[in-house]
């Protein structure tokens, strides 16, 4: 039995607003595990995410990193988010730095390293990313898919014991997104632990381990991938049948 | 520049560098044209000084004039009288022949003093000489009449005569030095000099003395005549070619006589010629005697035949077109009033003026201010003094604005709530630390009443308070403050719910102390007038002397003597060399103005600059924040390393207006007497009047610097340049 990385229990959150956008979900993810948080617009999948490393702070509940509770106002939130990489919709790359700085930026003001060192270890998660003919370009000199591949690697870097992926090929255009996929396809087949927020169904089939589908601030249905071919609520048929038959398909086709 | 930013440029950084030579150059040819401009040749000038007829040879070495009839004296016991303001004179049957040394004219009297002994008094209304002699060989230096008939002479040795009752009593002082010259301003002041800077002040006609201290520097001075011109001023000059002055003084209640001082000159104009040496410490002549006119205006004779004036007290002195040559030596000189009067000389020479100085074409010498080339070279110094006085103040004004307004721009947009503050206690310890915080608040306050009502202020009135009694205002706002955060921690539940007050619902855990602070800052320094800032700073809370005091204590001689290095040198500059071994000459710390109008433009300026940071880190996308915060940055590392350096890249423009503003700001520093480019201009203007020359260069002075710096700005903008940050125009 893998070890729990991330425990989520009955989590709430309610914004200054007073939207109720996740009204008590629960899940947790093992060591090694991909798990993929799929559902329509507003169902409350990113904020799930940005409460486990604190961006936001969760209004009720409790979430474990390992035997650690997060959400405490005690929590070393700096240590913390070094343990837990973030990769966002809209790459959020550090422009005025070029993309060894970028990388380099968290391993030498986080972890301490030295210039040397740390570059070192940029090379290295570049070379996984396959970005490293583009270290010394500046960020808006990059594609779409290249920015986040070095986003990618910029998590990598710290690395994290669990990689929360929010979206991350939606700000793209269709023809880059492949490359990041399969970026992701690579880490998760390395074993790495992530949870993946994504409207790639036919990504979330073939990669994710379980899928948890979430429909206005609950849990609707989780279970292994095969889900999305047999599901079993109505919620969640609905909601992939919503969905661009086309694109469904064409990842059939893909794969 | 505005063409070739919409031109396609492939090699940025190459074209960068070459507009960067350009800017270096033509602002190089604007400073070259302002500092190298040549004077054209003056005019030629004519001495304003006639020589008139007198109808003897002897030397000629004392005048006078009594009843608007001037006496002139000399060798052989020559007497000459005139009239007609100097015009034609006459001899006088002289009673005697041995040489007549020194006069004296006052209360309707006539007394003059010569070889031998010789003292011989006119009394008022007499036609007759009366002999009054020395004893036979006394040596009389200086005399001067203190009533109708009686007197003060001095001679060698530290000897004094007083004339009463007809006769001379002696008296004694035991000191070694000569003395040299009297002068009495009624019948009770008078001051007496003499060699080894002896300075003598007497307040009751001469019958006792009391020791003046000479100005450091004319400790050995020989003071050789003195002047008790008015019941402010007191000249005296040195055989070494200085002018000595004592002024009364009103705010320190000082009397005249009491504290000397060399005057500093600034300008030595040689007779007819507007090429002067500029700062002399001596007029490098050995000067006989001087006739003051005005409080600021007066005539001194040397050897040499020098003839000189100055009309501001000795600052600048321009010396007089003797129409003899310089071979024909002058003694004393009378003036009948400011314009007209007499210079007499060896061998019977006596010169006349009726406009002494009063015209720049005759004699006196003022350069030709009208012709540019010679009013740039006349005042090009000191435009290039207030120059460098306005970088200064800028630079630092500048460093001082950027700093503040940086950190003025994280406090209002930092996060740190009091809820963030005291969410991570249990809030049973934060509702006890809420009780000494209330108590300490309600304690404040009870503290500050005294103070607040003692000063009977009525109503609107208490607007003032801050400056009544400040003390007790801060109280009072300190108190605020705890009774507020007093009140809210103990009411604290744990839950940070909001506060329904009426129809608003408030939440006050989400106060921002450093916001609230900087908010406080800004606003304040944002509405009310930068020159009432600038006064307030300087002369009311007297800033820049607060500072310099104990920054001169720090920084001081002693700390400073075998240590000293650049950045000390910024903050306090000693002078190293023989003559004024340890004088403080330069630093920041030298003007408490110069610090005073630092501060004022600073804290304006960063009161300015941080709104425009604020907006610029505003612009950056809140996620830039949440990337640098996921890989593990703290909320400062992650505002150093990613949100400042691209919002400071965003807001250059604007920072260009601040800083530019900032530059046109500092001439207000002119209002509290800080010699910065605008002060310079309005003393150009007081001495030269061309109104257009001096405020249009000063004008195109303010543009070089600001256009450098814009130059500068521009540059730094497409150095800094990242591709893909905002919307340049220039890709």
């Amino acid at each position: 039995m893998p070890e729990k990385v991330l425990d989520v229990e009955d989590l709430h959150m309610i914004y200054a607003g007073g939207v109720h956008a996740v009204k008590g979900i629960s899940f947790e993810v093992k060591q090694g595990e991909s798990v993929a948080i799929i559902g329509s617009s507003g169902s409350g999948k990113s904020t799930v995410l940005r409460c486990i490393n604190r961006l936001i702070e969760p209004t009720d509940g409790k979430i474990f990193l390992k035997e650690e509770q997060v959400n405490t106002p005690h929590t070393d939130v700096n240590d913390l988010r070094s343990r837990i990489g973030m990769v966002f919709q809209s790459f959020e790359l550090f422009a005025h730095l070029r993309v060894l700085d970028n990388i380099t930026l968290g391993l030498r003001h986080v972890k301490g390293m030295g210039k040397m060192e740390a570059e070192e270890a940029a090379m290295s998660v570049l070379e996984r990313v396959d970005m490293l003919d583009r270290i010394d370009a500046y960020p808006g000199n990059l594609s779409g898919g290249q920015k986040q591949r070095v986003a990618i690697a910029r998590a990598l870097a710290m690395k994290p014991e669990v990689l929360l992926f929010d979206e991350p090929t939606s700000a793209l255009d269709p023809e880059l997104i492949g490359s990041v996929l399969e970026t992701i396809r690579g880490l998760a087949d390395e074993g790495m632990t992530m949870v993946v927020v994504t409207h790639e169904i036919g990504f979330a089939r073939d990669v994710a381990d379980r899928i948890i589908y979430m429909d206005q601030g609950v849990v609707a249905e989780e279970g292994p991938s095969s889900i999305i071919n047999n599901p079993r609520t109505e919620r969640l048929k609905k909601f992939l049948s919503s969905l661009h038959e086309d694109e469904v398909v064409e990842q059939n086709d893909v794969d | 520049m505005g063409l070739t930013m919409f031109e396609e440029d492939s090699r940025l950084s190459d074209s960068t560098r070459m507009r960067g030579a350009a800017h270096i150059i033509s602002i190089s040819i604007v400073i070259l044209l302002l500092t190298s401009v040549n004077p054209s040749q003056a005019s030629d000038f004519k001495s304003s000084w006639e020589v008139v007829e007198s109808g003897t040879s002897e030397d000629l070495l004392t005048a006078t004039e009594i009843e608007g009839v001037i006496w002139a004296f000399g060798t052989g016991g020559a007497m000459l009288h005139s009239d007609d303001n100097g015009i034609t004179w006459a001899a006088y049957d002289s009673p005697t022949t041995s040489g007549i040394l020194n006069s004296d004219s006052g209360f309707g009297s006539l007394l003059v003093s010569g070889e031998n002994g010789l003292m011989m008094l006119r009394k008022s209304g007499e036609e007759l000489w009366t002999d009054i002699p020395l004893p036979e060989g006394s040596i009389v230096n200086g005399i001067s009449l203190t009533g109708s008939e009686t007197a003060v002479a001095v001679g060698a040795h530290g000897t004094i005569w007083n004339l009463e009752g007809g006769t001379w009593a002696e008296t004694n002082l035991s000191i070694e030095s000569d003395l040299l010259g009297v002068s009495f301003l009624d019948e009770n002041l008078g001051i007496v000099v003499g060699s080894d800077g002896t300075i003598l002040f007497s307040d009751d006609g001469g019958e006792s003395w009391e020791y003046r201290e000479a100005p450091e520097g004319a400790g050995d001075a020989e003071i050789v005549s003195v002047e008790f011109y008015s019941p402010t001023r007191i000249y005296a000059i040195t055989n070494d070619g200085r002018i000595l002055i004592s002024m009364s003084n009103v705010v320190t209640g000082t009397d005249v006589g009491y504290i000397w001082t060399l005057v500093e000159f600034e300008r030595h104009y040689p007779a007819g010629s507007n090429e002067y040496v500029l700062g002399p410490e001596t007029l490098d002549v050995m000067l006989t005697s001087i006739e003051v006119v005005t409080t600021s205006k007066f005539l001194m004779t040397g050897e040499g035949g020098y003839i000189s004036m100055s009309i501001n007290g000795g600052t600048i002195v321009s010396q007089q077109i003797n129409p003899l040559g310089n071979n024909s030596d002058f003694n004393d000189i009378v003036m009948l009033t400011g314009f007209n009067g007499v210079a007499v000389g060896d061998g019977g020479k006596i010169l006349w003026t009726e406009n002494a100085g009063a015209d720049d074409q005759l004699g006196f010498v003022v350069p030709e201010y009208g012709n540019f080339g010679v009013f740039v070279d006349e005042t090009k110094a000191m435009f290039l003094s207030g120059f460098i006085a306005t970088l200064k103040i800028v630079a630092f004004g500048i460093i001082l604005g950027f700093l503040l307004g940086v950190t003025l721009a994280m406090c209002k947009t930092s996060p740190t709530s009091l809820r963030y503050v005291v969410e991570r206690y249990e809030a049973k310890y934060v509702r006890l630390v809420g009780i000494p915080l209330l108590a300490g608040g309600l304690y404040l306050f009870y503290s500050a009443i005294p103070g607040a009502s003692n000063l009977g202020l009525q109503g609107i009135e208490y607007v003032f308070l801050p400056v009544g009694a400040p003390v007790s205002f801060a109280k009072i706002l300190l108190g605020i403050a705890l009774l507020f955060l007093g009140t809210l921690f103990l009411s604290n539940d744990g839950n940070f719910s909001k506060v329904r007050v009426g129809p608003f619902a408030l939440n006050p855990w989400r106060v921002r102390p450093l916001n609230a602070i900087a908010t406080v800052y800004t606003d304040f320094f944002r509405n009310t007038p930068l020159i009432v800032q600038f006064l307030f700073i300087h002369f009311g809370l007297r800033l820049g002397a607060l500072i310099q005091e104990p920054g001169l204590e720090i920084f001081s001689f002693d700390n400073l003597e075998n240590n000293h290095n650049f950045l000390t040198d910024i903050i306090a500059t000693y002078d190293h060399s023989e003559g004024n071994y340890g004088t403080l000459i330069g630093g920041v710390l030298y003007d408490s103005a110069f610090i005073s109008a630092i501060c004022a433009l600073g804290f304006n300026s960063g009161a300015y600059q941080c709104e425009t940071i604020r907006g610029a880190i505003q612009a950056i996308p809140s996620a830039q924040m949440e990337a640098g915060r996921s890989i593990g940055l703290t909320y400062l590392q992650t505002m150093r390393r990613v949100i400042m350096p691209q919002a400071i890249r965003i807001c250059i423009p604007p920072m260009g207006n601040e800083m530019v503003n900032l530059v046109l700001n500092s001439s207000l520093a002119m209002i509290i007497g800080y010699a910065e480019l605008t002060r310079q201009g309005k003393l150009i203007v007081a001495s030269t009047f061309q109104y257009a020359y001096a405020w249009g260069m000063v004008l195109i002075s303010y543009f070089v610097v600001t256009w450098t710096l814009a130059l500068i700005l521009r540059w730094l903008e497409e150095k800094t340049r990242i591709p893909g940050l905002g919307i340049t125009g220039g890709e």
